[in-house]
């Protein structure tokens, strides 16, 4: 099976994006032809857009923006809705991983449904996916296993996703919230993310809510 | 003040609003808007400003200064145009990085005090009422995440019957 993994963070190096592929990656399995790409920073070239039109299966990995896609892969998609349309020549499945920073994964739905309505227009199977809260932790917690501790149920979804796109299925949309209490994660990003990346540019707090 | 963001052709543009109030500025694509690349130096590198400069970087003080955002916009996927796109998503400066509980949901806190009616005017041929249905989500949440004091979205089957509304 030809499988694509579309990062789609605009932010360069390390991304929450990328964590999420690289964890699900292993979950696969063997014998399938994975061909990773990077959408930061770069526009896609139409080979790609051709090589993506033949693939099985899309599995999309994004942050959400203001409720929705990044600006630079919406531009993107809406770009290989045209391929789809002149190339496509079998059924392609489209797998979702968005991650937002608030808790609540269920505030990734609109963008869901984006994808889904995309699917749509482009001639795509939608296969559904999973929607994670507090997905800048994932940074911090990157080395700790699928199935155990803030991840556990992303463990399991990760691994019901994996089947799904082994058996050509399709996956309810999972929205998941990290398994860590809610003060304890809003404690982390404030204290230990915010405060703690300003002071290294020399900034205080009272200079993170300046007003203009 | 009142700002209209908008993807529309400078010239239709025009056509239908020849006139701009003085107390009305008006965003547009001036085709050199640098994606938001998350990297957070509006909140904690330049507080309130984008770090990438295209003309772009002052969205949040802009934001500050509105009583009213009136946004036009091809309806994509139920979503905005990719341009309308890039200038919400270069508008978090006008929020803070902190975070507060809306309805039991996790937001960011506000950074200035001012509210905004937020008017979103949807043109497009085909659109089908899924893509209506998340269009109207994504303003209603757009809404809650900028603390716009009202939002309102109107859908047009083509472009140029928004001239009467918008005039």
């Amino acid at each position: 099976m030809k499988i694509a993994l579309m990062n789609g963070s605009p932010k360069p190096g390390n991304n929450n994006s990328g964590i999420l592929l690289k964890k699900i990656e292993p979950l696969l399995g063997e014998g399938n032809e994975l061909t990773s790409i990077s959408t930061s920073g770069k526009e896609l070239t139409p080979d790609q857009y051709r090589a993506l039109c033949e693939m099985d299966v899309l599995l999309f990995a994004f942050p959400l923006y203001i409720d929705a896609l990044p600006s630079h892969l919406f531009r993107i998609i809406i770009e290989l809705e045209r391929y789809m349309k002149e190339y496509k020549e079998k059924e392609v499945r489209v797998y979702v991983l968005i991650n937002n920073g608030f808790y609540e994964g269920h505030q990734c739905h609109i963008a869901m449904k984006i994808m889904e309505n995309w699917c749509k227009r482009s001639g795509l199977t939608f296969c559904g996916g999973i929607g994670q809260g507090a997905g800048e932790m994932m940074g911090t917690i990157s080395n700790v296993p699928l199935g155990h501790g803030p991840l556990k149920d992303l463990g399991k979804a990760m691994v019901r996703i994996s089947e799904n796109i082994a058996n050509g299925t399709q996956v309810e949309k999972r929205m998941l919230s990290p398994n860590v209490p809610r003060f304890f994660w809003k404690l982390m990003a404030t204290h230990f993310f915010w405060n703690t990346t300003a002071r290294k540019n020399h900034l205080n707090r009272r200079d993170i809510l300046r007003k203009l | 003040m009142k700002m209209i963001i908008h993807d529309l052709d400078s010239a239709v543009f025009n056509s239908f609003i020849p006139h701009v109030a003085s107390d009305i500025s008006v965003l547009s694509d001036t085709g050199h808007i640098k994606p938001c690349i998350g990297c957070f130096g509006c909140w904690i590198k330049t507080p309130g400003i984008c770090v990438r400069k295209d003309g772009y970087e002052n969205l949040g003080k802009m934001l500050s200064e509105c009583d009213e955002v009136t946004i036009i916009s091809k309806c994509i996927y139920g979503s905005y145009s990719p341009f309308i796109r890039n200038v919400l998503d270069r508008s978090i400066p006008y929020l803070l990085p902190y975070f507060t509980s809306k309805n039991g949901e996790t937001h960011h806190q506000r950074r200035y005090n001012n509210s905004f009616v937020f008017t979103v005017h949807f043109y497009g041929e085909d659109l089908t009422e899924a893509e209506r249905e998340t269009a109207k989500e994504l303003v209603a949440a757009n809404g809650i995440n900028f603390y716009s004091s009202k939002e309102k979205v109107f859908f047009y089957d083509r472009m140029e019957s928004m001239k009467g509304a918008l005039g």
